[in-house]
């Protein structure tokens, strides 16, 4: 890519940026607009709507992000992008790929949550169009968001000629290991406990399993100061409404727990003990599985294709190894697993 | 008294109740049975322990979640007493639940028992052929035994060895068509009941195969359906199976009976709809409904809260089936149903799935991913 190419989709770039910028601020009606308009599509409490907004929405990225993302993007003829529901942000990040590969970008917003997409359009309506279908054709790229299901109906409706960034399922995890001082790992929970909350644990990066290289007491100690975590950012951060398909989960994944393991309550999601020979994957809405385990890369490697994201704090070599072990999934410190560098998809498995 | 010896009489109460003693209710004895799974699984213990005082009915038993079988355990008893282990279906992720059973000979007088009144029109011997493979050795399949299990019971022969070719019509090369015209052929000739049992998916892949041909069976043939299609390529709604089944073999409809069982339990459901069936005898039943047998109860629960719904009201099936002793009295199942006149009927799998966008689910973890 020469210089002058680059600068183009720099450039084409600052008005999505400037739009999102003002929408986190709350100081202007807009920025109050949007709070509102998210809150009600969303679920989420207006808390961690503005938790979300000021932690994870990449108003301002670095430099050496942004020219990461443009260097990594293929161009397209046209760019169409399919948001995905649930965490209202990646709104921003999937369409700044999408200016990053084209001047003509469509984007399809989630129908369910379709505010964040026009709240962004409205800040910057030259940038790239709202429309209620997508229609690729040969020589464009579609960049697509969302469940698994909703990638497989997309693959096999393309055209031919049109090539696929699909960005399904996923979930993230947590390692945490047994060299650390009493003082550290405490120090860890906290962001921890924020990593879940945010978006109420609806996207593909939200920790849901968490695993202690340490003896059993001391990972059952470390469960329970997680709860107590989760349930004090409750007070300050309320979880948001849940479907009663979710709820429904909660109660299924709650009584699985109680027969193969221990149950804390941590406000209103569960934190859950149980053996690291198999994982019981919890259901959103701030619940997390805490399982013991000496040897992470062997308990990492079979669910390596589902895995978006890692937090790691513990010896260098360990998390480096996880680093290699599990190419696809972002490696990070704890707090940080929904703030991946703005350098691409946040999902790097198709990379 | 021991661990062994509670079990030992708990499964001869059950098994007494089943043929009609009445010395204790259902409840009762759904209730000591609980009390018996609370004392030696840790588990259920724990799982007891988290509800409200329950009210000392079988409703109230909180149901062990079918993926815990998948996660542990879930058995009274060590491993070295298992007489049986039924293995629920593959997954990609490995995570196979099994059903492990101490004592079979309770397995076998349920089914049958219950098998008889639903699938028998006549007291006449059977001819009875499974579209399904092969049935392995020991048996994985809980489905598989039990079709087992009725070939030998049905046709009245005695014992004999039911690995023997043209009874498993299902192969490398999918369902064997000759060998069902074979079977239809031997029961005509010996003026027996033709008895088909099969799973749902096979029986599409037979009308696939037969591609519109219809494939005409001795008058009083029987079917028995049963499963659904998780994993495959194709489903087709209930409804219409049976009529293409019907249509294709030239029998009622109502000689197809669907059955509702799971690996994780030990005793099944029947439709009701057999003309001169015991079952059918004591109330028609409409297809779609499920008549449960008098030691299994279906209680359909809210899906939050897990409270029993009103009468006539969906939720997710929790099931108190008396068969299972040694693992747990009560399952709690994410099948919708409905209580209605006459049995149970089934709404499948709760509609849609929680607005989850790119994160991973439950079912998907459970198998593994995409």
């Amino acid at each position: 890519m020469n210089d002058f190419e680059f600068e183009a989709r720099r450039a084409r770039l600052e008005p999505l940026f400037d739009s999102a910028r003002s929408l986190a601020d709350a100081s202007t009606e807009r920025g109050q607009r949007a709070r509102e308009r998210i809150a009600a599509s969303s679920g989420l409490s207006p808390q961690g709507v503005e938790l979300a907004l000021q932690r994870c929405l990449e108003s301002r990225p670095a430099e050496s992000e942004i020219s990461a993302l443009i260097r990594s993007t293929p161009s397209a003829q046209v760019a169409h992008v399919l948001l995905s529901a649930n965490v209202f942000v990646a709104a921003h990040r999937a369409i700044a790929i999408g200016l990053a590969a084209s001047e003509h970008v469509r984007v399809r917003a989630s129908r369910r949550e379709p505010e964040m997409a026009e709240l962004l359009f409205s800040g910057a309506p030259n940038s790239f169009q709202l429309v209620n279908e997508l229609s690729p054709h040969a020589g464009d790229r579609l960049w697509a968001y969302g469940s698994d299901e909703t990638m497989d109906e997309v693959a096999v409706t393309l055209p031919p000629g049109v090539a696929l960034h699909a960005h399904g399922a996923g979930f993230g995890v947590a390692v945490m290991d047994g060299s650390l001082s009493e003082s550290e790992w405490a120090e860890l929970l906290p962001a921890l406990a924020e990593d879940i909350a945010l978006f109420d644990q609806r996207g593909c990066l939200s920790p849901r399993v968490l695993l202690v290289n340490a003896e059993p007491p001391f990972v059952g100690e470390v469960a329970r100061r997680l709860a107590l975590e989760l349930a004090a950012l409750e007070q300050r951060v309320p979880r948001g409404r849940l479907s009663a398909l979710e709820l429904s989960e909660i109660a299924r994944y709650r009584d699985t727990a109680h027969f193969t393991g221990e149950v804390l309550e941590a406000g209103l999601g569960f934190v859950t003990l149980g053996t690291a020979d198999r994982w019981l994957l919890p259901p959103t809405g701030r619940n997390i599985h805490v399982v013991p385990s000496s040897d992470a890369l062997s308990a990492l490697t079979p669910h390596r294709p589902l895995l978006t994201s890692c937090a790691f704090a513990g010896e260098p070599r360990l998390g480096q190894a996880l680093s290699r072990a599990i190419p696809g999934a972002r490696s990070c410190r704890f707090g940080q697993m929904q703030r991946p560098p703005f350098d691409g998809p946040v999902d790097r498995r198709e990379l | 008294m021991t661990r062994a010896a509670r079990s030992e009489a708990l499964h001869r109460a059950v098994r007494r109740f089943a043929a009609g003693e009445r010395t204790r209710s259902f409840d009762a004895l759904a209730r000591e049975i609980a009390e018996f799974q609370r004392e030696f699984s840790p588990g259920f213990a724990r799982l007891w322990a988290s509800r409200r005082a329950p009210n000392g009915g079988a409703d109230d038993i909180p149901g062990v979640p079918c993926d815990a079988f998948r996660m542990a355990r879930v058995a009274i008893h060590p491993e070295t007493e298992d007489r049986l282990r039924f293995w629920t279906s593959g997954t990609t992720s490995g995570a196979r639940g099994m059903h492990a059973i101490r004592d079979p000979e309770t397995y076998h007088e349920l089914a049958l028992a219950f098998g008889r009144s639903a699938l028998l029109a006549n007291r006449a011997a059977h001819q009875v052929v499974a579209l399904a493979p092969l049935l392995d050795e020991p048996p994985s399949s809980s489905l598989g035994h039990m079709m087992a299990l009725f070939m030998v019971d049905f046709e009245q022969r005695g014992r004999f060895d039911v690995r023997t070719p043209g009874r498993w019509l299902i192969d490398d090369r999918g369902v064997q068509i000759a060998g069902l015209e074979q079977a239809a052929a031997r029961a005509s000739e010996r003026g027996e009941t033709l008895l088909v049992l099969a799973t749902s998916f096979a029986l599409v892949s037979l009308l696939d195969a037969l591609d519109g041909r219809p494939l005409p069976l001795p008058p009083s043939t029987v079917v028995m359906q049963t499963g659904g299609f998780k994993g495959k390529t194709r489903e087709v709604a209930p409804e219409e199976l049976r009529s293409a089944v019907a249509r294709t073999f030239d029998i009622a409809e109502a000689q197809i009976v669907s059955e509702y069982g799971m690996t994780e339990l030990t005793s099944q459901l029947y439709e009701a709809t057999l003309p001169g069936s015991a079952l059918q005898a004591e109330q028609s039943g409409e297809p779609g409904v499920y008549r449960e047998p008098p030691w299994l109860r279906v209680v359909p629960v809210d899906p939050v809260t897990l409270d029993p719904v009103p009468t006539g009201e969906v939720g997710i099936a929790r099931i108190v089936d008396l068969g299972n002793v040694d693992s747990a009295v009560a399952i709690q199942t994410q099948d919708r149903v409905r209580r209605v006149e006459g049995g149970i009927m089934l709404l499948g799998r709760a509609a849609g799935s929680p607005p989850r966008g790119c994160s991973l689910s439950i079912e998907e973890f459970m198998a593994g991913g995409s």
